[in-house]
């Protein structure tokens, strides 16, 4: 079951590999040139710094989806359970600690592995398997660490006071980088990182919202694309290829051209997708159904003001997990009663992950707001974003099969 | 111990209720032990620690998903069968991912008037506690919303000497334990949570006396010297059962217990300032705190109380405690200590727990 590829349509798709390939192999040639390597979470405004700065980060929880795609994942849980890690933690953390502790030292692994840290950031921020996956490695690696604090804000309580206090940490940050690296930082270099990053994300809604559209160019199966978002933050590389990305989607709807050629259902996809199986999003596909959008593709949906770089990257570092995490609750069943509008949504349908329980508590809630404030009728599975033996294909299959039915009557009804 | 003080702890939620009618005081739930209630005691309002012994959660079902706590689960139970009705709002402040979700689904379904998420530092420095004052006086400028009431310095300094005499009572039983004296870790147990739900006002009296009670227990020295870790540990028959086989649980390192009566609020002008110290002081929880902090805690407590054996009660799901534990065993290990690790699941003492406690108190009798 694991590794099961999803069938992706879109061009970008060849310039995607090119470019996970090129970003690991980024990281193994500044191993290689005695550059700094640095080991930090994702979804925070530190990517900006790291390559403002000219430090090669790399993100572990990246790391991991491509584990489960590739197979590794399961040698990784292996590592991690000898060690003494339950199999009830989140998979990602399993993978990244597997991996981290004991995988990185076997031969032959995808893109040849990630390159040791010289540095790592032990979090007071974000989810708790992803500070304490980090605290584990910080344990592990013999290398200096930069203790980071961010406090846990609901999205729609973060006040400018919040934000100081993550400008503060961050020029603690930079002083600990200047002086373990003896690199200088340069305010101009982060403002221009800021400016890619605001314009990364910009395009990132415009394509996004290109799947309002109907038929929709694209699905939930290409949204590997994400690769950029989470990796080439603060760069060109990640704005030239949404631009290239737009273009392509564009130029799908002025030829009126839907992912499936008679697009008759419109899914809306709750919580992350189980990477070790993207397939599940061509499933649809017989019922002539498209995932035309996700609670997890909202998370870059924000803007970075490149005049007060410090505090944008401040500022997206406190919003990006209580985005999509139940740290904000009332404003994720917003942005989902929002996208149920724009985007036409038909159905919806919940993954009960058993590896993120942010993400998945509230998903009850959800539910009954989609049925009783949206008409939006929705069905929920059990899964696990990394690891395939906790999620059945068949219960899956049932659970869908009745959603588009029950979707398909309520069509020929109205 | 005394009976009465058991009593009223059975029997909190009725004494907040006879609290709110006839006197008048708001009542407040709280989530996790980094809610500063010495803040809502100033505004007369009675904190209530939300507190749940893990059994019969399915009533939960409806709204949080099985892979969570079995407390956060009951919890939510009780709040959905009206057993916490009276709350006039609930406060978290913020710890682990669940607590965070509890609380927020809790807000969504069971709609208290007041409701507040607290987001302290996860730091204990000066810029960190400059920062956590902002935190407590966004806190103070909504409760003076909402209650209509100034906030008042004064009254913050007396309701900080109130809690602060209860915990240094508390303190000093864990100490008379240590040093051999006649106190049972069921007895502690029910003082920590008598001071997390009931009045503070009305629990001092019971300390005190307890502490006047205690004498010398000759037969201590014969025991195993225990400490139990975990997160929420809310199961008396366990801890009769870790008893009755020969264990003394000395100290704890958990939700309730021994780090948050290990410290006093240092003195200082600003009692907002003397709060946010008091509160980044104290050794952090798990969800709270690096691997290094959580191993000088749990080094400097064995060494003080001279345990010579950890139990560790991880609740089913709990991620910070499960991600620690390999760790923490680590550190056991490099000091002699032997451990035992059981999961909680709602289910109280169990078969496989029992069989567990007795072939481990066994090794120890080996060793």
């Amino acid at each position: 079951m694991e590794g099961e590829k999803a069938r992706k349509r879109l061009q970008a798709n060849t310039a995607l590999r090119q470019i996970i390939t090129d970003f690991y192999a980024e990281g193994h040639r500044a191993k290689a040139e005695r550059r700094p390597v640095i080991w930090i979470p994702p979804m925070n405004g530190l990517i900006e710094l790291f390559y403002a700065m000219g430090i090669t980060p790399v993100f572990p929880e990246n790391w991991a989806p491509l584990c489960a795609a590739i197979g590794t994942n399961r040698k990784n849980f292996e590592y991690a359970a000898q060690r003494g890690f339950s199999g009830d933690l989140c998979g990602y953390f399993r993978n990244n600690v597997g991996y981290a502790l004991d995988g990185i030292n076997e031969e032959n692994q995808p893109l040849n592995g990630l390159p040791a840290p010289d540095f790592l950031i032990s979090f007071g921020a974000g989810c708790i398997p992803t500070m304490k996956a980090f605290q584990v490695m910080c344990d592990h690696f013999k290398v200096p660490v930069f203790k980071a604090d961010l406090p846990q804000v609901a999205m729609e309580k973060i006040e400018k006071r919040h934000i100081a206090y993550g400008v503060a940490q961050i020029k603690r940050l930079i002083r600990f980088l200047e002086d373990e690296t003896g690199l200088k930082f340069d305010i101009d270099k982060l403002r221009q990182a800021v400016i890619h990053t605001n314009e990364a994300c910009r395009l990132w809604d415009e394509i996004m919202a290109t799947r309002s559209t109907i038929p929709s160019p694209f699905s939930a199966a290409e949204i590997g694309i994400m690769f950029v978002m989470v990796t080439r933050h603060g760069t060109e590389i990640a704005v030239n290829f949404l631009r290239d990305v737009l273009q392509e989607v564009n130029e799908k709807v002025a030829r009126g051209e839907g992912v499936i050629p008679h697009e008759k259902i419109r899914l809306f996809w709750d919580n992350i997708p189980l990477w070790y199986n993207m397939q599940l999003f061509n499933y649809f596909e017989k019922w002539d159904a498209v995932v035309v959008a996700e609670t997890y593709t909202s998370a870059w949906s924000l803007r970075l003001n490149p005049d007060e770089p410090l505090e944008s990257i401040a500022y997206k570092s406190l919003v990006s997990y209580p985005l999509v995490s139940c740290v904000s609750l009332n404003k994720r069943i917003e942005l989902i009663t929002r996208a149920v509008r724009d985007y036409k949504i038909d159905g919806a349908i919940l993954h009960s992950n058993r590896s993120c329980r942010p993400i998945s508590m509230g998903q009850m809630d959800i539910q009954r707001v989609l049925a009783e404030e949206l008409s939006v009728p929705s069905v929920m599975f059990d899964g696990d974003h990394m690891d395939g033996e906790k999620f059945s294909m068949a219960q899956f299959q049932t659970r869908i099969d009745a959603l588009m039915e029950m979707i398909l009557e309520k069509k020929r009804v109205s | 111990m005394n009976r009465e003080l058991k009593d009223l702890v059975h029997r909190h939620r009725e004494i907040a209720r006879e609290e709110k009618k006839e006197n008048g005081r708001l009542v407040f739930g709280t989530l996790c032990s980094y809610v500063p209630v010495e803040i809502l005691h100033a505004f007369d309002i009675l904190p209530v620690r939300l507190w749940g012994d893990g059994k019969n959660h399915e009533r939960a079902d409806t709204l949080l998903p099985t892979y969570i706590c079995p407390p956060a689960r009951n919890i939510m139970a009780m709040g959905l069968a009206g057993q916490y009705d009276f709350l006039d709002g609930v406060i978290h402040s913020y710890t682990c991912d669940a607590t965070c979700g509890l609380f927020n689904i809790w807000c969504r379904n069971l709609k208290p008037a007041f409701s507040f998420l607290l987001s302290p530092p996860y730091m204990n420095t000066d810029e960190a506690v400059a920062y956590c004052i902002t935190e407590f006086k966004a806190l103070i400028a909504a409760l003076e919303d909402y209650t209509g009431k100034q906030y008042s310095a004064e009254r913050l300094r007396k309701s900080i000497k109130l809690y602060d005499a209860a915990r240094e009572r508390i303190g000093a039983i864990y100490q008379a334990n240590r040093n051999g004296a006649t106190v049972r870790y069921l007895d502690l147990y029910q003082m920590n949570l008598a001071l997390q739900v009931l009045p503070i006002e009305r629990v001092v009296p019971f300390y005190d006396a307890y502490l006047s009670n205690l004498r010398m227990s000759p037969g201590k020295g014969a025991k195993h010297r225990i400490m139990i870790s975990g997160s929420v540990v809310s199961d008396p028959d366990i801890l009769a059962r870790i008893e009755e086989l020969g264990g003394d649980i000395v100290v704890d390192d958990t939700c309730l217990g021994y780090r948050l009566v290990q410290q006093r609020v240092p003195p200082h002008e600003d009692p907002l300032s003397a709060l946010a110290r008091y509160y980044l002081d104290r050794p952090p929880c798990s969800s709270r705190a690096d691997f290094p902090a959580r191993k000088e805690y749990i080094r400097e407590t064995i060494s003080a109380f001279d345990v010579n054996a950890v139990i560790f009660m991880h609740q089913k799901f709990c991620e910070p405690h499960l991600a620690d534990h390999p760790f923490l065993k680590n550190v056991l290990a490099e000091k002699g200590i032997p451990q035992v690790q059981f999961e909680l699941d709602g289910e109280g003492l169990t078969g496989q727990i029992q069989t567990r406690l007795e072939g481990f108190f066994e090794m120890l009798e080996v060793k």
